[in-house]
């Protein structure tokens, strides 16, 4: 039989478990936001497990396969094999001599001219970041592109997806016969596009020049009306 | 000579007027903002998007106005709708009024070259000549694709949603290019067929005004003319030329779209090697 002090002493248990139903439910992945620059993952649409649940972006598949191994019948080729290390390595400049005296410029030459660099004035490192740059393809890169979008682009775009961050910034020039290789849509395009042009001028440019001519000397009682002269 | 002498016969309603100068005021700001973007690397480009604000500004300003460009062209549509005459549907789209190709519109393309080089004589053009057509049908070409690639690019992280993002690389160019063809068409082949020669020279006011000389019209448009006096709708077409000042106002917007456009087109010309394409 109960006591009236067992009774008041249930209270305050009772009180707790009626607030803690009260209070917003715990999550896994509260943590301490220490950045200025506000989280991708408030704006991300995605459930970031790429690999598994979203439809795989359509230029740059995630690179999760052994660095320069290629299974089955035709492995690459020694020279291949090599290249294909290097664009995964932790430090993608390692064992290039005297690496500390050269600029970026001095080998990247193309990569200096996009509007990125040229127009947005972003310098190598606010993208690529400092020593040791990782290969880009090297799997904790930041510019690999299972995480590209969140370490690289979303630092200006925010909110950025992994679609978005398959834009290529460095773009080859889309009238060089190369460009057909390694991006056929924007080869094809840019010279439909060309073309579409080039058809108008070539109809409309010599058809305006012939028609300033022949009214240029033109009779006078063929030019009879000349609309505003005679007003 | 008599002002109010009713010579000139009506070819644009005020809307239709109105429609016109929008299309000139907006596309000369977005050519201007995105020529100033485009060439920002040169002084030119640097002077020209001082007007807007600088680099920021003038994309600021490209987009706004390219919105209104938009609306404005959806507007259109919308007017066009009750122009076209339903109880007559489809055969009035072929009728020599309405501004939809034809294929008498090949034939006179044909039959006017063949002028200018000596071999024949000039067509009797109806209303619209075949190059007033294009130019009308060139606007239904251009707007949806410089609005797609624009909308596309403006709402880069919106659309790379539905599309994969280097989508932007390729929709970037679509604009470029279009833009470009667009401006060119314009600065040179427009603006010399409608100010600069002989028959229009100084300028073709009928986009302003609304109305056109009779005789010019006798001279460049015979068979609707004549058409017109056939069902006695001439006279009701009718109308007196504009007040002087108001022929003035015409004469100067007319002249300082010209010099802007042609302004864009030799800064565009002369500066473009300088630039990162």
């Amino acid at each position: 039989m109960s006591t009236r002090h067992d009774r008041w002493s249930v209270l305050p248990a009772a009180v707790l478990m009626v607030g803690l139903l009260l209070l917003p439910t715990g999550l896994p992945a509260q943590e301490e936001v220490a950045s200025a620059i506000r989280r991708y993952r408030d704006r991300e649409v995605s459930t970031g497990f790429y690999e598994e649940y979203e439809a795989k972006p359509l230029r740059q598949r995630p690179l999760i396969s052994i660095p320069g191994v290629r299974p089955g019948p035709f492995p690459y080729s020694p020279v291949a094999a090599r290249v294909r290390i290097r664009t995964r390595l932790a430090d993608s400049h390692q064992g290039i001599k005297f690496y500390k005296d050269l600029r970026c410029q001095d080998c990247h030459i193309k990569e200096t001219r996009d509007i990125h660099t040229v127009r947005g004035n972003l310098t190598c490192r606010q993208c690529h970041g400092g020593e040791p740059i990782a290969s880009l393809e090297h799997y904790y890169s930041p510019f690999n592109p299972i995480r590209r979008h969140a370490y690289v682009c979303a630092k200006c775009h925010e909110g950025s997806s992994a679609s978005f961050a398959t834009y290529v910034v460095h773009a080859p020039n889309p009238a060089m016969a190369t460009t057909r290789k390694t991006f056929p849509v924007l080869f094809y395009v840019f010279w439909g596009m060309i073309a579409l042009a080039g058809g108008t001028f070539v109809v409309f440019l010599p058809h305006t020049v012939m028609w300033g001519f022949r009214e240029l000397f033109m009779k006078k009682d063929e030019a009879e009306g000349e609309s505003e002269r005679k007003e | 000579m008599n002002p109010n002498e009713k010579n000139r016969v009506v070819r644009f309603t005020a809307i239709q007027r109105l429609f016109h100068g929008l299309l000139i005021v907006s596309f000369l700001i977005q050519g201007s903002t995105g020529l100033a973007r485009m060439y920002i690397e040169t002084g030119w480009g640097k002077g020209l998007a001082w007007v807007f604000g600088g680099y920021e500004g003038s994309l600021a300003v490209h987009k706004y106005v390219g919105i209104l460009l938009v609306s404005g062209f959806v507007v259109h549509l919308m007017y066009l709708l009750f122009k076209v005459n339903w109880r007559k549907f489809p055969g009035a789209l072929f009728e020599p009024d309405s501004l939809v190709p034809h294929l008498r519109d090949i034939k006179e393309f044909f039959q006017h070259v063949g002028w200018f080089m000596g071999i024949g004589k000039a067509p009797r053009f109806d209303r619209w000549g075949y190059w007033e057509k294009f130019d009308y049908w060139a606007v239904f070409w251009g707007i949806p694709v410089l609005g797609a690639t624009g909308l596309i690019l403006a709402y880069s992280l919106a659309s790379s949603r539905i599309m994969p993002g280097w989508f932007l690389n390729v929709a970037f160019w679509i604009h470029r290019i279009e833009a470009m063809l667009a401006m060119v068409h314009i600065f040179i082949i427009h603006f010399f067929i409608a100010h600069l020669r002989r028959h229009n020279f100084p300028m073709d006011r009928a986009m302003f005004e609304g109305s056109s000389h009779i005789d010019s019209l006798r001279h460049e448009k015979p068979a609707w003319v004549a058409r017109l006096e056939q069902t006695g709708k001439l006279d009701r077409m009718l109308v007196a030329e504009a007040r002087p000042g108001r022929r003035l106002f015409y004469y100067l917007f007319g002249y300082a779209a010209l010099l802007f456009g042609t302004f864009l087109l030799i800064g565009g010309l002369v500066n473009s090697r300088y630039i990162t394409w």
